[in-house]
């Protein structure tokens, strides 16, 4: 859903002003979605772990020292498919009570909201971006919301995805719909993995190496990011945050920072609109 | 280590169907599947020349089985005595061992909706027991022995009484039922039932040769792209954000 919204990109800061931003906290996830997060992050750390030792002969993609390391923790690969499938299905379980209740405090807003839907700052961000990559560009990049368009993209590779591996991980556990159907799950499993792990690289990546993200990295741990963090990447996201703080202040030009405000401000923008 | 074989003596079999019921009742085969079956040739040849024969249609345990190289999840595979067992604990019912078996040996059991098919009763064989086919075989055309114990009858039956197996000059995996017999009736059963060529299901094919290079491709590149912008990062040295936006 692209909807064309050019934002004036944030002015450049003074050095108090920087520093007033760099000493206030502004909260940037729920603890329910940081608690899915990580949640997240352990299973498919396990499931690819065991998921990889499973595949055979002309499926198998890892070494065979890596096959009978990982084997060796289940004692046998039976065990080693047991619990893939036990924790597949713990995960689907999960993900299905997560968004029965919490569709509309979290799912709704946190999905639909945020993380999928694009606007035009977010098309001309990728455009900048890879010219800028290629050395083709020095524009700065149009402000962006909580996430940005890369981001957004990730994300909506794994909307796509997750409910693919899902049902194709069904349909082999519980040999629904015939032979031919689990032959093909079996296939369609893995390229949907495989598509998901070649943007995982990249967002942990970003979230554990790369400095420039490392606010983003700990505000997964914290649920707070800095207000100069927010600023300088997240711009759309920090105005928001500012209006719902004082719905008649506006911008770093109306709502001076250089006022350090040492509490936590745990004043999130959309929920108070 | 043994290297387990089965002989069939054409000469000697009748085509009565006994093996099939003492398999069935031992492994308790559902209807319409079949770990063993007798399939006769059917008459050929001219009044007063005629002639007929059976083939054993069962797993053959090959030497190079294709079944273990379509399995996804290595749940089929072979072990040290030759016979090509299925780990009932990782068949995930997928087909492709059915499909790459030259000799349709294989089934997916409706019951446990996993790959089944004859294991030369290995059950029983650790109970000091031949298989229930050999056993029941009511004529004496069923052998079963060690290759490798020279005194055993398959031994002499492969290695000196000339038993043979069947397979072609196109599909040659070394099964291990052979034939015994006259000549004629050896190929009589192998022209009426030839080993048709190994083939993948259509799913695995797309699988190994399109989706897995895919994958390994997105995947390589991506962590290349990676270890590009690392090498970049540690020549040109960190800075934090805040220091970033100060400067």
């Amino acid at each position: 859903m692209v909807a064309p919204t050019i934002t004036q990109a944030p002015r450049p800061l003074t050095a108090a002003e920087a520093d007033a931003l760099s000493q206030r906290q502004v909260k940037k996830h729920d603890v329910a979605i940081m608690l899915l997060h990580w949640f997240n992050a352990v299973v498919w750390m396990l499931e690819l772990a065991t998921g990889l030792a499973l595949l055979s002969s002309s499926f198998r993609v890892m070494p065979w020292w890596y096959i009978r390391i990982v084997q060796g923790f289940f004692q046998s690969r039976a065990n080693m498919l047991q619990f893939h499938i036990a924790l597949g299905i713990t995960w689907i379980v999960v993900f299905l009570v997560y968004g029965t209740f919490g569709f509309r405090t979290y799912l709704k807003k946190e999905v639909l909201q945020r993380e999928i839907s694009l606007d035009g700052d977010d098309i001309q961000w990728l455009k900048t971006r890879v010219l800028r990559m290629l050395r083709r560009s020095a524009e700065p990049l149009p402000p962006q919301g909580i996430y940005n368009a890369g981001q957004k993209l990730f994300a909506s590779m794994v909307y796509a995805m997750v409910p693919v591996i899902m049902i194709t991980g069904l349909i082999m556990t519980l040999h629904l719909v015939g032979t031919a159907a689990v032959g093909w799950a079996a296939a369609i499993h893995f390229a949907a993995v495989g598509a998901v792990v070649s943007g995982l690289m990249i967002h942990v990546y970003m979230g554990a190496v790369f400095p420039e993200e490392k606010p983003a990295f700990f505000s997964m741990i914290t649920g707070n990011v800095d207000e100069l963090y927010a600023y300088s990447h997240h711009f759309k996201w920090w105005k928001e945050v500012c209006r719902a703080r004082s719905p008649i202040l506006d911008g770093p030009e109306t709502h001076p920072p250089h006022a350090p405000q040492k509490e936590e401000t745990s004043v999130e923008g959309e929920k108070h609109q | 280590m043994a290297r387990y074989a089965m002989v069939v003596d054409l000469k000697r079999c009748v085509g009565c169907q006994a093996c099939t019921v003492a398999c069935d009742k031992e492994w308790d085969v559902p209807l319409g599947c079949a770990r063993t079956h007798v399939q006769p040739t059917g008459i050929v040849g001219t009044f007063p020349k005629l002639t007929s024969g059976f083939r054993v249609a069962q797993c053959n345990q090959c030497d190079h089985p294709s079944c273990v190289a379509a399995c996804p999840t290595g749940a089929t595979h072979q072990s040290s005595d030759g016979i090509v067992r299925i780990d009932r604990g990782l068949c995930i019912g997928c087909g492709y061992c059915v499909e790459a078996c030259p000799y349709d040996a294989r089934y997916i059991n409706p019951a446990i909706n996993q790959a089944d098919k004859c294991d030369f009763c290995a059950a029983r064989l650790e109970r000091g027991l031949q298989p229930a086919c050999v056993a029941t075989c009511t004529a004496h055309a069923k052998y079963f022995g060690d290759l490798e114990d020279s005194n055993s009858e398959v031994f002499r039956m492969v290695y000196e009484s000339g038993a043979r197996r069947l397979q072609t000059a196109q599909v040659s995996i070394g099964p291990n039922v052979y034939y015994m017999g006259r000549k004629q009736d050896v190929d009589l059963v192998l022209a009426k039932f030839p080993p048709r060529a190994p083939r993948m299901a259509a799913s695995s094919e797309f699988w190994a040769r399109l989706l897995k290079p895919l994958v390994l491709a997105a995947v390589g590149a991506t962590f290349l792209g990676q270890a590009v912008a690392f090498f970049y990062q540690l020549a040109s040295g960190e800075q934090d954000h805040e220091n970033q936006e100060k400067t």
